[in-house]
């Protein structure tokens, strides 16, 4: 087993190679079909080495070179790695098949389709190798290429773009939280014996408490800002905005998460310290940052700014639902510790796939129609029948509506923040009870924005001056499709998912979640007692063992049970609610076809009050539709509306009333600007030292020299 | 606001027994003139003649009334030479073709959605019509209720001369309803066009627009004709011929 | 031309300060008792007169009154004069391309004549600030149709349309994401007058509420042409029933006083009674509208038990509920026994005194008040440069009432009080409407209880033609019935400047950045009438 996994990851790097060469030299017209065969296939073969070390359950590594002087780079595959690899494996089939009708566009321009294809090659070996790298020299090393890689392709269309500023924020946030990463891994190797990730683990366990906290909140942030934390996210909403529609769902789905990974390896496996200060810091920033997120992704009406906003706020969660794994762990509460880390890898897994399915989605909506401003959309169901469903179960995964995907992580993560009565001090508990309030504000405030969403762009009558001229191709179909069925898959069937994500989170928790998240109601029986013969037979009763022979597994049931302090009982199952909604549907059809009288129905116009026709400016926009929560949240937006009239004759003739909106991010009022002014004011300062003249400058060498003998001296 | 709910209680039941007892509190109907004879012909043609919009016919000594014509000047009431005999009722509500009319179906006898089109009415039946909701007429307690949207409505109630501007809408209410449906013309103005008549402004009445089932004629019908002529659309009463 | 003043006749210092200010611009003759007539002989002077008269006279806008001659146009701008009495200003322009100055910049409230004036004859105004799709909509008639022009045949079998399918209403507010609303013409479960109207919005609250009226036109003033004047009285009272007693007294008036027949005391007498009685009755059906939106059911119930009751009392005292057939030319057409008078004391006493206790009892409902209290309010700024009428115009502060400056049909000889409230919001026009229906109740009384024995109706005379104009307060405000008789006796023009034309500019205009929920309230307290404005 370990070869096939071996030889798997091998062919892999084999073929974005290959794919990487030929991109360069193929003819343009070739290139997208390279792009969806060869990228599918090698995502396909990452996925397949995933799922092989997965089953294997035993961890792969292998050493790669050498480095004389600083170190040895290796490969170390363990499940943590592979869970991420799988989701990016995934990603990245959906997205190589969906750009293939796309790179259309670059045939003739002067951006040539070859260039992107090498880029797109090497990124995806540079996240692979991110993920499964075994020591820090690589991991830094890999990830800086992966930086610069993601720059290029976000960069793609530079003189297309209208923010061309929106790459380059990125790159110096890129480099900045790099440089954090730096610094943080150094701390951790400064007290290790070398570099790999094994001996940082064993120098992690024995830090001081100031290096434990420059560790955190470095790696924190240094990898916040690939994840999106505030207030190291505000290039996030720019750039995304700016990213071609054929990239974004890779920038979305892998490159986010891989900062999501970044946290969980440096932070939760690597050095997770003995305190529970880290983790409620983490707590925190999450649940800010998801609120944050959401609000002005209720508020936005650009698709993709709206998407890139709803992204920060799933980081959000997920970073919560870390930050409750640390504090349960460094308190002693193993169990609630692994709900909470099996809670943010499900959400993270969740989140690519359904955020690459809505960006592919938005992205064929700007391709056909030409706009992304959803007051101008509208009426698609009728023109874009098949992206419409695809659609709507992206909608209902990321506002956490059963049976998709998103609900089971929602409800994991806020079922952890209710188990906050085992730890030990009140304000913890607190903190805990203000947290789970936040998400839970943001659970609604996520359903408000994709209902805003799907209602304005899909529903209603067509708003703008555009109209269709092309519909989904055949291969976006599929890739749509393929996201749309996991989506769907994740979930009905958690009690499949939470074992595999259990591998990886035994191992940093120290307990099974699995144990106490599925219980085996298909293979307990009364004799052999893994639960408590009353329990097993009242679910039995509502027929939670149904399936018992025909499904493997332990049951379809995903149940919590509380603690000595809180005994109820949380259960709930996607599968069996599809189940019994299909039952009751289908009852619902056949009584109403057999037993009643068929009526005639006529089709007529929409009643709009007698008028002679709805105007597309009589229909609500999304601006509208939004409004009480600008308008509620006001002291967070914080606009400057700018009235301004325009008058024939007097106050009661009006020809025009415009009002100006200028709002500033909050993060960036907080954050960017002051930092950025005092950043400036320094410089400002420092620039009064290059006045021109020789001799300072001279003097300015020499005092240097004197300082460095001087320290020289006292070392 | 207790106050308010212990207020309306004590101004006890004020409704009308109406349909289940004759109502005959003073004032509630304007009355309408009736067929009259009178002793010669000349009388007759001069009762016809006084009649500004033309509603009497004089036959012989026979002054005989269209009151869907009548727009309640009382030229032949008060004042005249020779007055026409006036009743004190209130039931009028016809067919216009009996033959083709039909009450809707035995459910909505108790459950019944009217819905009222203004089209260029004065506003005294509209005003009427809206009398019917008060304690006085209470229509609730019939099962009659007002709705805003002819999408589940089962009357239609139209008043005015059905003005041009307002002619779109009308129809576009009409066919926004689903069936069974009836169309019920209130007032003068409705039935012929009343002082307005035909004009490029005014169709003359429901009968050019649409399909009319039921005439309820009055300048202003009171309420209680109104609610007389709900109750023939459910087959409840029976309309006068 | 100019007319040279007779001798004896001395001007009084108002004539001579116009003169004075537009000395060979115009011509000031007195003319029937209280109309002062101002020709206009230079058309460039009409804005700066108007002006002159409306803000430093501070006279009130009466309307605009325009006839097609056989060689020229014949417009007459009315105006009020506080505590004097009419003026008009004469103004004639040649048939062919008039140039016709637009006094709407100096006084606003000449908007919508002005627009009608372009709708209905095709005149152009300079310098109006918006023209066009008034009265005759554009979704349904053509440009250019002009039906008030003496040429069209209101009766034309065969009239083809051609209307604009690709009309689009004019939106004021820009905003990226700002949308109109539309309600109606067919809303509010059919008990509202079809009026259209489109709230501008951004989302959360209503930024400018248009209201587009005439769904309700009838064509009155052009059917009127040709009839005779009993015909003419018919539509007087049916194109607005619920004031159907107040616009017909204003017609008899213009006849009474054209042909200078003097209406004897009794029928004066009791035209008072019946007119304040129509007005209480108005009142208390608005009060009922006004507590329906509010959704306070209880009290909704009993405004409307009251307004039923006054419906019930008008019938068995005139023998039809909302008082038509009672007015004619020289008096009323029937008399009224003593029982009956006392029987209409007893049932206005009885309605007044219930109004009082349901007064009270609203003013101590403070979610009721919270309702209405800064909901649609009208400043007194903009009452006055809107010039509104009537209970609204007197909410916000303008104390503008026909019966004390221009007195008719023997109101000098009662004493009342005609209310006047600061605030201009719905709280101030509902105690505006229970004041009046109190001085309503009031004079009823003191005009029945003074009724003196005689006839009710002045003998007939011959009218001799030309112009005559007649004026009554209507329970929405002053209204003015103007006619021209030709020699046969037969209506050549009829004009009728109802008071509810005048107030729905002020809704439109004066109303702006409420909540959607407060729409429906402002409506009902504006209390206007559709079928009055389009006629």
């Amino acid at each position: 087993m370990m070869g096939w996994t071996d030889a798997t990851l091998a062919l892999f790097f084999l073929l974005c190679a290959a794919g990487l060469v030929l991109s360069a030299i193929v003819p343009n017209r070739v290139v997208a079909f390279l792009l969806a065969w060869l990228g599918g296939i090698s995502s396909l073969l990452l996925m397949t080495a995933a799922t092989l070390q997965l089953i294997a359950g035993q961890d792969f590594d292998t050493t790669l070179w050498t480095l004389y002087g600083w170190g040895t780079l290796s490969v170390h595959v363990d499940h943590l790695s592979s869970i991420f690899l799988f989701i990016a494996g995934l990603v990245y089939l959906s997205c190589s098949l969906f750009a293939r009708d796309y790179l259309i566009q670059y045939f003739s321009n002067r951006y040539p389709a070859g260039r992107y294809g090498v880029l797109y090659f090497a990124l995806m070996a540079a996240v692979a190798l991110v993920l499964i790298a075994g020591d820090a020299l690589t991991f830094l090393l890999v990830w800086e290429c992966m930086s610069i890689l993601s720059y290029l392709l976000v960069n793609y269309e530079r003189s297309q773009q209208r923010d061309p500023a929106a790459g380059y924020i990125m790159l110096a946030m890129s480099e900045g939280g790099f440089l954090a990463i730096v610094v943080a891994f150094l701390i951790l190797a400064a007290h290790a014996s070398s570099f790999s990730f094994p001996a940082l683990r064993a120098a992690g366990g024995d830090l001081s408490d100031l290096a434990m906290w420059g560790v955190f909140v470095l790696g924190f942030f240094g990898f916040g800002v690939k994840a999106g934390v505030v207030p190291v996210n505000f290039w996030l909403p720019r750039c995304y905005t700016a990213t071609p529609p054929i990239f974004i769902p890779v920038l979305a789905g892998v490159t986010l998460n891989l900062g999501l990974y970044g946290i969980f390896r440096l932070n939760g496996d690597l050095a997770p310290g003995h305190g529970i200060g880290m983790g409620l810091v983490a707590l925190i920033v999450g649940s800010l940052t998801a609120l944050v997120g959401i609000l002005y992704a209720t508020t936005e009406n650009d698709l993709k700014t709206m998407l890139a906003h709803s992204s920060i706020e799933n980081a959000g969660i997920v970073v919560a639902g870390f930050g409750a794994f640390l504090v349960f762990r460094n308190s002693g509460n193993a169990v609630p510790a692994a709900i909470a880390l099996t809670a943010a890898l499900y959400h993270a897994v969740n989140h690519s796939v359904y955020k690459a399915l809505l960006y592919e989605g938005a992205g064929h909506i700007e391709w056909s129609t030409g706009t992304r401003d959803m007051d101008q959309l509208g009426g698609l169901i009728r023109v874009l029948p098949a992206l419409s469903v695809v659609f709507l179960v992206g909608c209902l995964a990321i506002s956490a509506v059963p049976p998709f995907n998103g609900f089971v992580s929602e409800w994991l993560t806020l079922q952890t923040f209710l188990r906050s009565a085992v730890l030990p001090f009140a304000f913890v508990k607190v903190i805990f009870a203000l947290s789970g309030a936040i998400l839970a504000l943001t659970a609604a405030l996520a359903v408000t924005c994709f209902v805003k969403t799907y209602a304005m762009s899909f529903l209603g009558i067509r708003r703008g001056a555009w109209s269709i001229s092309k519909s989904l191709p055949l291969q976006a179909r599929f890739s749509v499709a393929l996201l749309a069925v996991a989506c769907l898959l994740l979930g009905i069937l958690p009690t499949y998912v939470i074992p595999v994500l259990n591998r990886a989170v035994e191992g940093m928790a120290g307990a099974s979640a699995t144990a106490s998240l599925v219980p085996p109601f298909f293979t307990a029986t009364s004799q052999n007692q893994e639960l408590p013969p009353a329990f097993l037979q009242d679910f039995h009763n509502l027929g939670a063992q149904t399936g018992a022979g025909a499904v493997p597994g332990r049951g379809l049931v995903i149940l919590l049970r509380g603690s000595d302090q809180n005994p109820v009982v949380f259960a709930m199952s996607p599968f069996y609610s599809l189940l019994a909604l299909a039952i009751l549907l289908f009852i619902a059809w056949f009584v109403v076809t057999r037993f009643t009288r068929q009526r005639a129905v006529a089709r007529r116009e929409l009643w709009a009050g007698g008028i002679p026709r709805l105007l597309a400016e009589m229909s609500y926009t999304a601006t509208g539709f939004s409004n009480p929560v600008r308008v509620v949240f006001q002291a967070i937006f914080r606009p400057n509306i700018v009235e301004d009239t325009r008058e024939t004759v007097s106050v009661h003739f009006r020809t025009a009333i415009r009002r100006r909106r200028d709002e500033t991010h909050l993060v960036d009022r907080l954050f960017f600007h002051p930092v950025g002014d005092a950043v400036l004011w320094i410089a400002r300062g420092l620039a009064g030292m290059h006045h021109g003249k020789l001799n300072a400058y001279v003097t300015y060498s020499l005092a240097f020299f004197v300082l460095i003998l001087f320290l020289y001296r006292l070392a | 606001m207790a106050f308010w709910f212990w207020r309306g209680l004590r101004k006890g039941i004020r409704s009308t027994r109406y349909p289940y007892a004759p109502e005959l509190a003073p004032g509630i109907s304007p009355g309408r003139p009736l067929d009259t004879l009178f002793a010669t012909p000349e009388e007759a043609a001069i009762a016809a003649v006084n009649c500004p919009v033309d509603a009497i016919t004089a036959i012989g000594g026979h002054a005989h009334v269209d009151l869907k014509k009548c727009v309640y000047c009382e030229r032949c009431h008060f004042g005249a030479p020779n007055p026409l005999q006036w009743d004190d009722g209130f039931e009028w509500t016809q067919a216009p073709s009996p033959s083709r009319y039909k009450p809707l179906p035995n459910e909505f006898a108790r459950s019944l959605h009217v819905m009222v089109v203004d089209a260029g009415d004065c506003g005294a039946c509209l005003n009427e019509i809206r009398q019917l909701n008060n304690p006085l007429y209470n229509m609730h307690g019939l099962g009659i209720f007002f709705t805003a949207t002819p999408r589940i409505a089962d009357v239609l109630m139209v008043v005015g001369p059905v003005s041009e501007n307002m002619r779109g809408a009308l129809v576009k209410t009409y066919e926004a309803m689903p069936g069974p449906k009836r169309v019920m013309a209130v007032g003068t103005c409705a039935l012929t066009g009343g002082v307005f008549g035909r004009s490029f402004m005014s169709a003359g009445g429901v009968h050019a627009v649409l399909p009319v089932d039921l005439d309820v004629p009055g300048d202003p019908p009171p309420p209680l004709a109104v609610l007389h002529g709900l109750l023939v659309v459910t087959g409840r009463k029976a309309a006068i011929q | 031309m100019i007319s040279t003043p007779p001798l004896r006749y001395l001007k009084t210092p108002f004539e001579a300060e116009i003169e004075r200010q537009f000395t060979t611009a115009v011509s000031v003759e007195l003319s029937h008792d209280q109309i002062l007539s101002v020709r206009l002989l230079r058309t460039e002077a009409l804005r700066d007169l108007c002006k002159f008269l409306f803000w430093d006279a501070a006279c009130s806008f009466g309307g605009l009154i325009v006839e097609e001659e056989p060689a020229e146009w014949h417009l007459q701008y009315l105006f009020l004069r506080p505590g004097a009495g009419w003026i008009t200003v004469t103004l004639r322009a040649p048939l062919q391309n008039p140039v016709l100055p637009s006094i709407t910049p100096a006084v606003h409230a000449a908007d919508w004549y002005e627009r009608e004036a372009e709708d209905l004859f095709g005149l152009q105004f300079e310098e109006h600030p918006r023209l066009g799709d008034f009265i005759l909509h554009d979704q349904v008639w053509q440009e250019g149709i002009a039906p008030m022009r003496r040429a069209f045949n209101p009766l034309q079998s065969h009239f083809e349309r051609r209307p604009n399918a690709e009309w689009r209403p004019t939106l004021v507010v820009k905003d990226p994401g700002a949308f109109a609303m539309p309600v109606g013409p067919v809303y509010e479960g059919g008990l509202g007058e079809s009026v259209h109207f489109l709230l501008e919005t951004v989302g959360e609250d209503v930024i400018r509420a248009v209201p587009r009226l005439f769904y309700k036109y009838r064509a009155v003033e052009k059917i009127a042409e040709g009839k005779s004047v009993s015909d003419g009285l018919l539509l007087a009272e049916r194109f607005a029933a619920k004031s159907a007693f107040a616009h017909s007294l204003a017609y008899c008036q213009a006849i009474e006083r054209a042909a200078q027949i003097d209406v004897p005391v009794r029928a004066k007498q009791l035209r008072v009674s019946l007119a304040e009685l129509e007005r209480l009755r108005h009142h208390a059906g608005t009060i009922q509208a006004i507590c329906q939106s509010t959704a306070l059911s209880v009290s909704e119930a009993h405004a409307a038990i009251i307004e039923e009751q006054l419906l019930r009392a008008s019938c068995q005292f005139s023998g039809h509920r909302y008082l038509f057939g009672l007015n004619t030319p020289g008096g009323l057409r029937r008399d009224f026994e003593a029982p009956a008078c006392l029987m209409l004391l007893d049932a206005v006493d009885e309605a007044v005194r219930h109004l009082g206790e349901l007064e009270q009892r609203l003013r101590l409902t403070s979610s009721f008040l919270d309702r209405l209290e800064d909901a649609g309010v009208v400043s007194a700024q903009a009452a006055r440069d809107l010039d509104l009428v009537g209970p609204i115009g007197r909410a916000s502060g303008l104390a503008n009432d026909l019966r004390r400056p221009c007195p008719y049909t023997g109101y000098e000889s009662y004493s009342f009080e005609i209310s006047s409230e600061p605030d201009g919001d719905g709280f101030a026009r509902l105690r505006v409407l229970f004041f009046e229906a109190q001085q309503s109740a009031a004079l009823i009384q003191q005009a029945i209880k003074a009724l003196q024995p005689g006839a009710v109706c002045a003998p007939e005379s011959h009218v001799s033609p030309g112009s005559a104009m007649g004026w009554a307060e209507a329970p929405i405000g002053a209204t003015v019935h103007w006619l021209r008789l030709d020699e046969n006796g037969r209506i050549e023009r009829y004009r009728i400047l109802s008071p509810s034309f005048r107030n729905w500019l002020g809704l439109h205009v004066a109303v702006e950045d409420f909540a959607f929920q407060d729409f429906p309230i402002i409506l009902a307290t504006f209390g206007l009438s559709a079928a009055e404005c389009d006629r």
